[in-house]
Parts: structure tokens; sequence; C-alpha cells
């Protein structure tokens, strides 16, 4: 009886997990929003229906390393992150993986393909707002 | 010592710090989000297909909806009355792995 109850909670707690992650997406590339929003658990079929593969890792400092062991400091320094909330993209393989494993409860990582993987200029590019106007002619020189 | 008070006797109208010996409701269903947004991290790490000692070693931990409650708020400790105590007295407790205690306690 308590085997049947448990696939019903699994599936509500991971809507709810879901629901948590599309909230708390930070990175504001146009592009990704729906990438961004799609849940760990849907991965493989992403919400915008591309059949790219997951290559990177996305990984975001949530919660500061403040007062932890050095190890953890030098593994989010290892991991190239050096403030709260910064986003850092990393391809998949076995040392990121430990890394990320290692700091598990500090941060917050999604599987993206590499189209949507972003430079810190060009995740600082994607924060600007758009002018509201565009040049056309210039009157001096 | 730690926080904005200085210790002092309490006899000597010092100041008190006042330490719930539980965990309030609200503070518990936050420490339920935190443990399933720690299994959402091992779950995005597995579903990439990376394979290492540490992923195996991470999937080996009970998840949050597998933990009795006993072992999501409190914590083995050698000196308490029951062998366990809050897991909020435990220094940065919102940040560190605490979901395995010695077997039997």
């Amino acid at each position: 009886m308590a085997s049947m109850i448990l696939p019903r909670r699994l599936s509500a707690l991971q809507t709810r997990a879901s629901l948590v992650r599309s909230m708390a997406t930070t990175s504001a590339t146009p592009g990704s929003s729906s990438a961004g929003a799609s849940s760990s658990s849907a991965a493989p079929s992403t919400l915008t229906g591309e059949s790219e593969p997951l290559t990177h890792f996305k990984i975001t400092l949530r919660r500061s390393a403040i007062g932890l062991p050095d190890r953890y400091k030098a593994t989010l320094e290892s991991l190239g992150i050096w403030r709260r909330m910064q986003t850092v993209f990393m391809p998949h393989s076995p040392e990121a993986a430990g890394k990320i494993l290692r700091v598990k409860e500090l941060v917050e990582v999604q599987n993206v393909p590499a189209s949507l993987v972003r430079t810190k200029a060009e995740q600082r590019q994607d924060r600007k707002a758009p002018r509201g106007y565009a040049v056309v002619d210039r009157m001096l020189s | 010592m730690f926080g904005a008070f200085r210790a002092s006797p309490v006899s000597a109208s010092g100041l008190l710090w006042k330490v719930p010996w539980r965990l309030s409701a609200p503070r518990k269903a936050r420490q339920r989000q935190r443990l399933r947004d720690v299994d959402e991290v091992i779950e995005t790490v597995r579903q990439s297909g990376v394979q290492c000692e540490s992923l195996t070693r991470a999937l080996a931990l009970p998840k949050e909806y597998e933990m009795p409650a006993k072992d999501k708020y409190t914590v083995f400790n050698r000196r308490s009355k029951g062998y366990r105590k809050g897991i909020h007295k435990v220094p940065k407790w919102t940040r560190l792995t605490l979901r395995e205690n010695p077997l039997g306690f």
C-alpha cells in the first residue's frame, strides 16, 4: 500500500519542484527563457521542442560559501564562480560533475545545449534592454 | 562568541539567546524544499550521462521523499539524550549535506 502511495507523491513533488525551478531562472537570455524554464526532469524533450543534444552544465551559485571550509571556496573558484547569482557554463565532463556535486548544496544546475552557452559578455548583453529607437542617419560627420 | 552579543552570565543579567529545541512548521517546509533542490541538482547531473564516483555516492543518498522525518529535522549526536539533536543546531546546516546518520540511532 505504501508503494502505491509513493509514486503519486513523487509526481506531485516533482511538479512542484519544476515550478520552483521555472520561477528561479536567472539568465535573461531571450531565446533561452523557455529552455531555462524547462525542468531538469524533462531535459531530453525541452519545451523549445529542440532535439539538440544537451552538452553543457549551466551552473548558477545560489548560496555563498562564506563560513564554509576552504575546499568549498576552492571548488567554486575552480568552477569560475566569484559571486552569488553568477552563471557559468561548463561542458559535460566527470571533472565538472564532481565539482558540482561537491557544492551541490550551494548551486543550481541545468543541462543546456551548446547553442545556449553564453560568455560573460554575452550574458551582460542579453540583460540589456532594447533601445526604443534605431539610428537611421547622422547629420554630423 | 557568536552573534552580536558578548557572552556573560545569565545570573548577572547577561544576554541570553533562546534557540527553540525543535524546528517550526515553516522552517521544516524550507528544509524539505532545500532537500528537494539538492535532489534536483543530483538528478540533473545524472541526466547529463556523465559517470563519476561522486555521482555514485550522491545517488546512494536518500531522496527527500524517502527520508523519515527524524532524519530531515534531527541529526545524530552522541552526547544528547536520545542521541539526537535538532538539525538547526549544526552550524551551516542549511548548506551542508546531513542526510545520513549512524545505523540504529
